[in-house]
């Protein structure tokens, strides 16, 4: 590669030009500014309870990715999530461990059906899926407020493994102490990444980027654009269910109230991810990229020490210098690559 | 010319029908309601009832003018920013009336001031650097937000709005509350810009088809700039009237509006893609929304019942208005 210096450039720029490593650059940019504030940032103790921290943000920031490639945006991922505590702790019964499993069960059938009428309404009945998750998003507030008016509920010993092995009782003792170090939240995580890589390697997820990337042109080669919305928005109710799991797993009860402010962090996540906001365009692990920038965010404003009053001034400010900053270094770094293909 | 006259009245009416489609499905669709709301409730249809709707409904409408000039402007354009602009303004210009009519022009200066700043930054980050209008527009309000908490931490909110504003906001002339009859007025101007004047035609254009528009001559990411500094200053200045029917100024006074505005100007049949809009629509489904929210109050299953209830409807309403959409 160095005797032919140009070439090797060339190379480089295109890597560099990919939108997602504008989100590296400023996630090692957080990240340095965060170990500066916090001494211990490295320590292991601290970055266990950072990743539990900023875990169910991922899940839900891999969530919208999905349906934000597949050309469309979820304004109900927050209250569905608190939707799915209150469904998990409404059917589990502390002392029971089997009403664990059912509470999985009928939560997982919840979430598909959310995941559908969703996909119904944005894919099937093409109606802006801005408006349509908006006007479900207070549907999952409703139900869940009606099986929980006020947060609280049950749950069954063994939802603790979830969030922390020490807790459950008759768990191996190996697995307890690999618990102590690694957080088992990266259990769910794994799940979530391991979904979307079989969903990535299908002809399904191809066509997910085919119907975010240009509707009309995929309908035209014979996709069943409504289906893959809909599937979009299925998987995208997986993510948000198991991070639901997570929290009924460190909190051991339901609220039907909590979730809501997570939904447009998500997107702002994910937007500082490199996923497109017009579609078809993204990946989705870069999206996490994007979740723990966003985290890092919030992180950085508590060690600074800034006021809890000024937090949310600063929070606003850094996603719009984020996603400007990655806006302008996609346009200028596809100027780039767009000068360097063009022939002399 | 005679035996020609009735065909073309027929498609008169017709056409006016199909222009007016959406308006007319809203106005029916609030008569339902109201009908089925006499069914469940006894009592609900009346005119008191129907009055305090309209004036409940006037704020959202208000607010949905901003969403309709942004999102007619196209660029999948939404102002979530005005719910805060609004608390903004009548939390600072609260302490600078402090119950006297004396500074109210000082007031609405500030007011005009605030709402063409944080209009300008929202427009100049999403059509110049071409950021997506939610996330800004989101981001602004939570800096708007920020500001609030700073400025309130620790410390009351003091002062009052102007008796003016109370009268205009909060008052009822017999049984008409005054925040309708400026409504109509506002209805009226409006109307008149968006389809007597350039401006009107301009906006419309840029939203209808951004590149025609361009090869025209128009300044297309002007244009939108101004739809947002519109819904700024708009939005500021219905924290003015806020501040008025509330007496008082409190943290969140105008978040609570921000959802229902864009819902009512989809509901009354502004095109999120842009380019279409009439105003009469986005009153009639301010009205709309507020008319199932106040019969789902009053069937007495709370919250619960009443956000499920919103969102269904909100769910149906959007379903039933697809038939408008482009069909394959």
């Amino acid at each position: 590669m160095e005797s032919i210096p140009g070439n090797g450039r060339s190379k480089l720029r295109l890597v560099f030009a990919r939108p997602e490593y504008s989100s590296l650059v400023i996630l090692i940019v957080m990240v340095v500014i965060a170990a500066i504030l916090q001494r211990n940032f490295f320590r292991p103790s601290s970055l266990f309870l950072t990743i539990d921290a900023f875990s169910p943000l991922i899940l839900l920031t891999m969530g919208q990715a999905v349906v934000m490639i597949s050309g469309s945006f979820d304004l109900s991922s927050g209250t569905a999530l608190s939707l799915y505590t209150c469904v998990l702790t409404w059917v589990m019964k502390n002392g029971e461990p089997v009403t664990g499993l059912y509470a999985l069960l009928l939560t997982l059938a919840v979430a598909v059906l959310v995941g559908v009428i969703n996909g119904i309404g944005a894919g099937y009945l093409r109606i802006s899926s801005v408006v349509v998750t908006f006007a479900t998003s207070f549907i999952w507030l409703g139900v869940g407020l009606f099986i929980r008016p006020t947060p609280g509920g049950e749950s069954v010993n063994w939802f603790n493994a979830f969030y922390d092995f020490g807790n459950v009782k008759g768990m191996p003792a190996v697995l307890s102490s690999i618990g102590s170090v690694v957080p088992p939240v990266l259990i769910l995580v794994l799940v979530a990444c391991l979904i979307w890589y079989i969903v990535s390697r299908t002809k399904t997820g191809r066509y997910i980027y085919a119907v975010g990337g240009n509707e009309e042109s995929a309908y035209r080669s014979g996709i069943s654009t409504a289906r893959i919305q809909i599937l979009a928005y299925v998987v995208n109710s997986l993510f948000v269910f198991l991070a639901a799991l997570f929290f009924v797993g460190q909190n051991q009860s339901g609220d039907a109230r909590f979730g809501d402010p997570f939904t447009l962090r998500t997107i702002a996540a994910a937007v500082v991810g490199g996923i497109a906001l017009t579609g078809g365009r993204g990946s989705v692990y870069a999206a996490i990229v994007g979740a723990i920038i966003i985290s890092l965010v919030n992180k950085i404003i508590f060690f600074a020490n800034i006021s809890y009053a000024y937090g949310t001034f600063v929070a606003g400010l850094i996603v719009i210098i984020a996603i400007a900053g990655s806006q302008v270094y996609t346009v200028y770094s596809r100027r780039a690559v767009a000068a360097k293909r063009t022939p002399k | 010319m005679n035996t020609a006259a009735p065909p073309a009245r027929s498609n008169a009416v017709v056409e006016l029908y199909s222009r007016n489609k959406r308006i007319i499905t809203a106005f029916l669709a609030v008569v339902g309601v109201f009908i089925v709301g006499q069914i469940l409730v006894p009592g609900f249809f009346n005119l008191h009832q129907v009055l305090i709707t309209t004036k409940l409904a006037s704020f959202i409408a208000l607010f949905g003018l901003c969403q309709m000039l942004v999102m007619s402007a196209g660029g999948a354009g939404l102002d979530l920013s005005v719910g805060y602009t609004a608390t903004f303004t009548a939390i600072f210009t609260a302490t600078v009336m402090s119950g006297q009519n004396g500074n109210l022009w000082l007031a609405i200066l500030m007011a005009l001031g605030i709402g063409l700043l944080v209009g300008a930054a929202n427009g100049l980050l999403s059509a110049y650097v071409r950021l997506p209008s939610l996330v800004v527009t989101l981001a602004m309000s939570q800096i708007l937000q920020g500001i609030i908490n700073v400025y309130t931490a620790g410390r009351l909110i003091s002062g009052k709005p102007s008796p003016v504003l109370q009268i205009l906001a909060a008052k009822a002339t017999g049984s008409f509350p005054n925040i309708v009859f400026l409504l109509v007025a506002v209805a009226i101007v409006v109307m008149v810009i968006l389809y007597r004047t350039k401006l009107g035609a301009t906006l419309f254009g840029v939203g209808e088809n951004e590149t025609a528009a361009y090869l025209s001559g128009i300044n297309t990411k002007r244009v939108r700039t101004i739809a947002f500094m519109m819904s700024g200053m708009l939005a500021s200045l219905i924290g003015l009237l806020l501040l008025g029917n509330m007496g008082v100024a409190f943290k969140d006074m105008g978040s609570d509006y921000v959802l229902p505005s864009i819902a009512a100007a989809v509901v009354g049949g502004v095109s999120l893609q842009g380019g279409d809009g009439n105003y009469i629509g986005v009153i009639l489904g301010a009205i709309l929304l507020q008319t199932v929210l106040n019969l789902l109050v009053a069937l007495g299953w709370g919250d619960a019942g009443k956000w499920t209830g919103f969102g269904i409807v909100l769910y149906l309403l959007l379903m039933a208005y697809v038939g408008n959409r482009r069909r394959r």
